[in-house]
């Protein structure tokens, strides 16, 4: 039996050997994946998150869990659509034109990847025209912009204009981040949601999809 | 006082005549060259082109007309190739993709492609893929990260060596000739000799190498902080080792017309907490700082420059036992640190230079009068017995309205003649 508390734990130490080889063993048991990410992926990845928050974890050990989970979703993912398994919606993601700190927004794609949500990662220095495409191809339900820089951050109000000029505004929800970014920026743009690091994005963008 | 004593009584912790100036002389205390262009217009200075200091980040070079107009204290001296590891010593005019004129190394093509965006080349060589690229609309560069498949059994601290090595005398001679050029003008001289800095993220990458091996991908290289400690004591070990002996060719070459060395921009911090604990910084890098600040300490008569941005305040007690004299940019605007509570619980051991304005929210977008009352509590504080030479927190950004840099340097003016 696929012990999947070490699971857990592989994915809490950072360890990627072990959490491909526990999922691989899931897998082949026919366990659902659904239980896989909801049961132990997920709480791995918001108890490393927790520890980030608090300050007993920092950026690597952040990093080495990411790694450790991404590598068990590739062995759940083609697992999923069979077994008719749903993300809780998809989230775009990007840092903004104009800027290239990504280390952040990488971390709030993967710890709402690892906690259930289909995220797909822009990169950095993306333009609103590439945001628009992106939310209208894979039907997000969710934005997320990602700002390091003051010169950087206005760009995000261009973002949602975009949006609403392209009259999709009202399907997605708009989440904003980064060291200059605050919670009274994200009203002062019309954003809907601001959060201060990666584990308190996800707790936000559940809110935001059951909204 | 001339400039130069202004600031070594400031690093001795002694109160100078006034608070010492700094924008300009290192690669994190300067200013991006669309603003040193505004500020040569406002003060009516001869009109050129701005030559390219550091093009990575685009910094411009102020130099002496401009250094007199803003009352600066102290002047660089760089290496004689940027971070592309590209020749400085030649410069061609080119046009920035903002249309401004700019004299750049010449190995560096500012024609952007198609998409608006300005490829470079390590060591200006196009047969291999760019380095480095400024992408459309953006005002500096950022790295291409070329990371090979790292293959653990192979892997080898030489690996990433390959851009650390002995001086040659040629860039000796350069350091020489550049430390009394800069010593002759009476200012504090700030060198940036290279090759110092450990795990900084904006070296990782390699810019300056064709085809970098090792671990070259800034993720991959925070995790081998976690999983291949083993490597980093190795890489650590090693250059610092080549670090002590290319000091010691300089420092017989150019004793004291160097004040202060800038050996180390790692940063450890981040806007709320830190790169990592202040148990793995005294684990993994301390022992290395420390035995090129005891040599520096030992043998020369340099004051040693850190800097890191961030919420570093569990971090400083390390950097101070590591024997650092000098903390930049000193991030005011960061989790916990409060210039009061920094100059009180650090200042008898560290200088400070920077946190002289917050660049997050004051300079970009406060008024002239919030400017003007901010610099001067900063000043009062962080001023205080010496151990303080003025700077923004890190170099000032492109499109900072002009009238917040004029209102931030009237401030300072106001100051000299208290
Ligand atoms: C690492 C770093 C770099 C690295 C970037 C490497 C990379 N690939 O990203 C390097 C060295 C290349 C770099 C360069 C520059 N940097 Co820098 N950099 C930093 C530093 C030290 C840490 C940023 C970081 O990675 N933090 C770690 C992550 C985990 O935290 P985070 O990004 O804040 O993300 C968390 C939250 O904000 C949130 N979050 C982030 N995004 C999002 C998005 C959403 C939707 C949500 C909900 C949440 C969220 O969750 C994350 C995880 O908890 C900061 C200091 C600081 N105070 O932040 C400066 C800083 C951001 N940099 C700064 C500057 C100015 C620069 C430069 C532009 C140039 C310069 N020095 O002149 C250059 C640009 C050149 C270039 N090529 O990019 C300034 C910006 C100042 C300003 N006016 O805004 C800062 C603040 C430093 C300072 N002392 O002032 N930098």
């Amino acid at each position: 039996m696929a012990d999947l508390q070490e699971l857990y734990k592989a994915i809490v130490e950072g360890n990627l050997n072990v959490a491909k080889s526990i999922t691989q063993e899931a897998m082949e048991e026919q366990i659902e994946p659904q239980v896989i990410i909801n049961e132990h992926m997920s709480k791995a990845m918001q108890e490393i998150g927790k520890r980030f928050e608090e300050g007993k974890a920092f950026v690597p050990e952040l990093l080495m869990s990411a790694r450790a989970m991404k590598g068990a979703l590739d062995i759940v993912k083609p697992h999923m659509a069979q077994s008719g398994t749903t993300s809780l919606g998809t989230v775009v993601i990007g840092t903004v034109k104009g800027d290239l700190h990504d280390i952040g927004k990488n971390l709030v794609a993967s710890m709402l990847e690892g906690c259930g949500f289909k995220v797909v990662n822009l990169g950095s220095d993306i333009s609103s025209d590439k945001f628009v495409a992106a939310v209208k191809e894979h039907h997000a339900q969710i934005v997320c912009l990602s700002a390091l820089l003051t010169t950087t951050m206005h760009y995000m109000q261009k973002v949602i204009q975009a949006l609403e000029e392209e009259g999709i505004r009202q399907q997605v929800k708009v989440m904003i981040g980064g060291a200059p970014v605050s919670e009274a920026f994200a009203h002062q743009i019309g954003a809907d949601g601001y959060s201060e690091n990666a584990n308190a994005a996800v707790t936000l963008a559940r809110t935001l999809v059951s909204a | 006082m001339t400039s130069r004593e202004r600031v070594k009584t400031a690093l001795n912790h002694q109160s100078p005549d006034r608070i010492p100036i700094d924008f300009g002389s290192t690669s994190v205390t300067g200013i991006h060259c669309k603003v040193v262009e505004s500020l040569r217009d406002y003060y009516g200075l001869e009109k050129h082109p701005v030559r390219i200091i550091e093009p990575f980040q685009m910094l411009g070079e102020v130099e002496a007309d401009l250094q007199e107009a803003l009352g600066i204290d102290c002047v660089s001296v760089f290496g004689p190739r940027n971070m592309f590891d590209i020749d400085e010593s030649q410069l061609h005019q080119q046009r920035t993709p903002w249309g401004q004129e700019v004299m750049i190394a010449s190995g560096i093509d500012l024609t952007p492609d198609k998409e608006g965006d300005v490829y470079i080349y390590a060591k200006g060589d196009r047969t291999f893929p760019p380095s480095a690229v400024m992408p459309s609309n953006c005002y500096f560069i950022d790295a291409v990260e070329r990371q090979h498949f790292v293959d653990d059994d192979q892997l080898k601290a030489e690996d990433n060596l390959e851009e650390y090595g002995s001086l040659s005398d040629e860039d000796l001679q350069h350091f020489v000739q550049a430390s009394q050029k800069a010593a002759g003008t009476g200012k504090a001289v700030i060198a940036s000799f290279g090759g110092t800095a450990l795990g900084d993220v904006a070296f990782i990458p390699g810019m300056g190498l064709k085809d970098p091996k090792g671990v070259r991908n800034v993720s991959e290289w925070y995790m081998s902080t976690v999983m291949r400690k083993e490597f980093v004591h190795e890489l650590f070990d090693k250059q610092t080792e080549i670090a002590i002996q290319n000091y010691s060719r300089l420092w017989q070459a150019i004793g004291n017309n160097v004040d202060v060395v800038f050996t180390c921009g790692t940063d450890f911090g981040t806007q709320n907490s830190q790169f990592c604990s202040l148990d793995t910084y005294r684990e993994l890098w301390l022992p290395y700082h420390k035995r090129l600040n005891d040599w520096i300490h030992q043998h020369t008569t340099w004051k040693v420059f850190k800097h890191t941005c961030g919420a570093v305040v569990p971090i400083i007690p390390g950097l101070i036992e590591a024997g650092f004299d000098i903390l930049n940019p000193v991030q005011i605007n960061a989790k916990d640190m409060d210039s009061t509570f920094l100059k009180k619980e650090f200042g008898k051991d560290l200088t400070f230079w920077g946190g002289g304005i917050d660049t997050q929210r004051i300079l970009p977008d406060g008024t002239p009068e919030e400017i003007r009352s901010h610099v001067l509590k900063q000043c009062e504080i962080l001023g205080r017995d010496g151990g303080f030479i003025f700077n923004a927190v890190h170099n000032i950004q492109a499109n900072v309205p002009i009238e917040n840099v004029v209102a931030l340097m009237n401030t300072l003016n106001e100051l000299k003649t208290l």
